[in-house]
């Protein structure tokens, strides 16, 4: 029973093919690291998931449930809009930029979705958003503005702002790599918890110690393909592929 | 008191007397286009928030059909269009005679600020990042419940200072209706300057519209300043 199940994903931007047949599937509760180098198309596989991008080729299903079923491009499933969004709300997202809303503040981020997607109320909403905030450590800065908060929290108010919307399964496209380097920690350590209490997720990362740490598996893309998949023993010890040996030697030389 | 007098008689003899004689000929024509240019950038924003978001729709013929007032709107000269209006659409089409030149102003005016201002929001709305839009839309908003509530709240207080901008624009531009006799502040100088064949009559004229865009512009920059301060 996969939380999110994808076949054979291809994605071209005009002519250039950026995901040649990926699949991969994630069960709920597992933690999945995607690594690769600039360009693989790591982001682009996971904005194809919740279709910030929609796919050329290729099958998708989210909680058992088909939504993409396509080939150049057409959607052979016959799925409306509004169903496609409903069943995409299992699916939170963390953006490497944030993305928060600048006009609203910590808590009022966090309290919007719920209340404008799902119509709870504001002191339901408002109740769940300090309870999320306060999770994530940030009980002390929940009427601050996101200009007023550092990289760090900024990115902890955006996983609040998803988990408000009570997701199966979270995709993290690079959420430190846009931090100063002691601000990673706090939002890994957040996303370890996360991980701990049985969150299903996809983790674009270039923090390998992360992926050692938490990941149950981990990928490797590689030009638009996913080239190995093995637990993080396995992955980091003895890796088939040539390209990955050079990326993992590479990427120890530079720490 | 000999000193008073000579001034008394300076203000109200010779040249500045005639001057104190038209001010209230021009203060009711500066009504006129006081208030074409409000009502004009009023309905012109109406009309802009739905060919910006027009223009920008996923739906070719909403774009193009937007895509097309702007680029018509834009391209030709505004007094061609309030001629068009005033002489050619009432030959064209008889229904379309309307007798107040005031209204045939305002809606030639309206219609082409409604241009102007539709590529000010337009651009205000694109400049705003699209992260914010992906992340709307990874919460499950619809587009219509992103625009409302992210995008347009943000867009807002980027597209005021160019409004205002616009504004001021427009509140000198009106002074082209004195050419199909409506009588606003231009045309009423004009008729001042021929009646009593002193021309004089421009200069305060003119210092009535500086000190009109005068005040816009000092109470629009306060508006910024106070915009600013939330970013
Ligand atoms: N909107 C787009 N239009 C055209 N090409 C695109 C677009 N988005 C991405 N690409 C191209 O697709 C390829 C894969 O991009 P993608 O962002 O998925 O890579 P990535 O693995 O996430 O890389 P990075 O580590 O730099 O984030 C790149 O060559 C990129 O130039
Ligand atoms: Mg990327």
């Amino acid at each position: 029973m996969a939380i999110i199940r994808t076949e054979h994903i291809c994605k071209n931007f005009g002519h250039i093919e950026v995901l040649k047949d990926v699949s991969l599937s994630v069960e709920p509760g597992e933690v999945v690291c995607i690594i690769g180098s600039s360009g693989a198309g790591k982001s682009t596989y996971l904005r194809s998931i919740n279709h910030l991008e929609s796919i050329t080729s290729g099958k998708i299903w989210i909680d058992e449930k088909l939504i993409d079923d396509r080939v150049r491009g057409t959607n052979k499933v016959h799925i409306s809009a509004a169903e496609t969004t409903e069943v995409l709300l299992n699916v939170g997202m963390v953006f490497q930029r944030f993305n928060l809303f600048p006009h609203k503040t910590a808590l009022e981020n966090v309290m919007l979705a719920p209340m404008t997607v799902k119509g709870v109320s504001k002191e339901d909403a408002e109740a769940k958003a300090r309870e999320l905030l306060t999770r994530v450590g940030l009980a002390d800065r929940m009427d601050a503005y996101p200009s007023k908060l550092s990289g760090g929290q900024q990115q902890r108010v955006a996983i609040a702002r998803a988990l408000a919307m009570e997701p199966k399964v979270m995709l993290f496209d690079e959420p430190t790599s846009a931090l100063d380097p002691e601000l990673v920690g706090e939002v890994l350590n957040v996303m370890k918890q996360l991980a701990e209490e049985g969150m299903g997720m996809i983790v674009v990362t270039h923090e390998m110690g992360f992926a050692r740490d938490v990941a149950d598996r981990v990928v490797f893309m590689d030009g638009g393909r996913i080239v190995e998949d093995a637990p993080p023993a396995e992955f980091f010890t003895n890796p088939k592929n040539e390209r990955l040996r050079e990326f993992l030697k590479r990427s120890l030389q530079e720490n | 008191m000999e000193f008073l007098n000579t001034i008394w008689e300076w203000l109200t003899t010779g040249t500045m007397g005639k001057i104190w004689g038209w001010m209230p000929s021009l203060f009711k024509a500066t009504g006129v286009t006081l208030s074409l240019s409000f009502l004009c950038v009023i309905f012109g924003l109406v009309i802009a928030v739905f060919l910006a978001l027009g223009k920008i729709s996923k739906n070719k013929i909403l774009r193009g059909v937007c895509g097309a007032y702007i680029f018509f709107f834009r391209g030709t000269p505004l007094l061609m269009q309030l001629f068009f209006l005033y002489y050619t659409l009432p030959l064209l089409i008889p229904a379309f005679n309307i007798k107040s030149r005031y209204l045939v102003a305002l809606i030639a005016f309206t219609l082409n600020v409604a241009a102007y201002l539709a590529e000010i929001i337009r651009a205000a709305i694109q400049s705003i990042d699209k992260g914010q839009l992906e992340a709307s839309k990874a919460l499950g908003l619809t587009y219509r419940q992103a625009m409302r509530i992210i995008i347009i709240p943000q867009a807002y207080r980027r597209m005021i200072p160019p409004i205002c901008n616009e504004f001021v624009m427009v509140l000198k531009d009106t002074s082209l209706v004195s050419i199909i006799s409506l009588v606003d502040l231009t045309c009423q100088t004009k008729m001042i300057a021929s009646n009593a064949a002193s021309a004089v009559v421009y200069i305060p004229a003119m210092i009535i519209y500086l000190v009109i865009t005068a005040i816009f512009t000092v109470i629009f920059n306060k508006i910024e300043k106070k915009l600013s301060m939330y970013e």
